[in-house]
């Protein structure tokens, strides 16, 4: 029974934990939508011969293509989630 | 012997370029056969999907430079085959790679490459670069090359490509950064993917695509390094004393200058010349020298060479010798 109770002190750098973590996470919001958003135009411009925009030269794509993973599973996401995008933004810029 | 087929920097490269059916052929092999014999180890490649390089120096060809003489060598590249394999090694590590990943079809991504457009280009820039990259086991280099359209393209590539890839690292570094600042604040990020986990990378040097865009860029700024040393490389047009041909060559000095690859020299091949009045060909023989005319105003200050037409085509080693001398200015 003891045991689960935990000391104030402990109590408290939890919650601080948590209060920053929250700051943590909203400062880096921004930067994980562009980052995203990058990896993303890479990949795409790397495809591009599928969207008929000009592509890069055909050998570096395919040299390119085996350490591609997280871009490419990036831009499925986000084809996926086409639809939502706005809804991403305004939830970004908090406009409800 | 014009200072243009001299080798000053370890080796000399040499492009025949024209229009289908001028002579580029048999230009290239007696230029080579006169170079050959002036003591250069030369080196003739063919880039040619329709081969004749083998028919004018009567000898059979494949891809494997052929011992001609004591100092000339000769090869005919087999685009189709250069192709299919270079796509075959590329699909073969890509599966092997990808083995885990069935987020796209890439068989189907597979199938729509191969027949992608410039594939013949690209395919035809690597074999010129496998050469490149063995040019100091020659002096000279003479590439007998497709007719004008794919040549110029291929000729562009380098510089294009460059381009290309200097917009693609600029985006790579923009992902990087972001990358590195996040990993800043919450420590290093990872990403699962079908149970297989990756850490993000988040420096250049750790980072397998920025890594292979470097690799490829040095690649490609190699060639482009050789194409546009007028030490190292020379073009040389071939062409008929007729209008379309002036067109093309006209056309080709005007790109081969935007993308600052040197250009020589034309060689105007098959001109004719009669002692006597043949009434029939009066016509023919003004349009020539129309041509000629417009050919000495339009490339001035460029060497030009003219070649009679002969009674029989010039095939062989001994007169292809003698046609060469000419070409390379002995």
């Amino acid at each position: 029974m003891k045991e689960r109770e935990k000391s104030p002190t402990e109590n408290l750098k939890a919650f601080l934990r948590g209060f920053f973590g929250a700051f943590k996470h909203s400062s880096t919001e921004y930067l994980e939508f562009e980052l995203r958003e990058l990896e993303n135009v890479f990949a795409l411009i790397l495809m591009g011969e599928f969207i008929g925009i000009p592509s890069p030269p055909t050998t570096l794509v395919i040299r390119l293509l085996p350490h591609m993973t997280r871009e490419l599973y990036v831009m499925q996401r986000r084809a996926v989630d086409m639809d939502d995008i706005l809804g991403e933004l305004a939830g970004m810029f908090e406009i409800t | 012997m014009r200072e243009f087929f001299v080798p000053k920097k370890g080796y000399r490269v040499v492009f025949f370029i024209g229009k289908g059916g001028v002579g580029k052929t048999t230009s290239s092999a007696a230029a080579a056969i006169a170079l050959a014999e002036k003591g250069y180890r030369t080196l003739i490649v063919s880039l040619d999907p329709a081969h004749n390089l083998g028919d004018v120096l009567m000898e059979k060809l494949s891809d494997k430079p052929k011992k001609i003489t004591e100092t000339l060598y000769a090869a005919e590249l087999d685009m189709e085959k250069l192709i299919k394999t270079y796509l075959k090694h590329l699909e073969e590590s890509m599966k092997h790679t990808y083995r885990y990943l069935t987020v796209i079809n890439l068989e189907k991504y597979f199938e729509v490459l191969s027949f992608s457009p410039g594939i013949e280009e690209y395919a035809t820039l690597e074999a010129v670069r496998d050469i490149l990259k063995k040019g100091n086991e020659w002096d000279v280099i003479i590439f007998d090359t497709p007719p004008t359209g794919l040549t110029l393209r291929v000729l562009a590539l380098p510089k294009i490509s460059l381009i290309w890839t200097d917009k693609l690292i600029e985006i790579r570094k923009a992902i990087l950064d972001r990358r590195a600042a996040i990993a800043n604040i919450h420590g290093e990020q990872e990403f699962t993917v079908e149970g297989e986990k990756f850490k993000l990378p988040t420096r250049e040097n750790e980072d397998a695509v920025m890594k292979e865009l470097k690799a490829y860029r040095e690649e490609v700024a190699f060639v482009e390094s050789v194409l546009t040393d007028p030490e190292k490389t020379s073009v040389v047009a071939v062409m008929n004393p007729e209008m379309l041909p002036l067109y093309e060559t006209e056309r080709a000095y005007e790109s081969l200058r935007k993308f600052k690859v040197p250009f020589n020299m034309i060689v105007m091949n098959k001109v004719f010349e009669l002692k006597g009045d043949v009434p029939e060909l009066r016509a023919k023989l003004e349009a020539q020298e129309k041509v000629l005319r417009e050919v000495a105003k339009k490339f001035r200050g460029l060497e030009i060479v003219k070649i009679p037409i002969f009674p029989e085509e010039p095939r062989g080693l001994e007169r292809l010798g003698t046609l060469g001398g000419k070409i390379i200015g002995d």
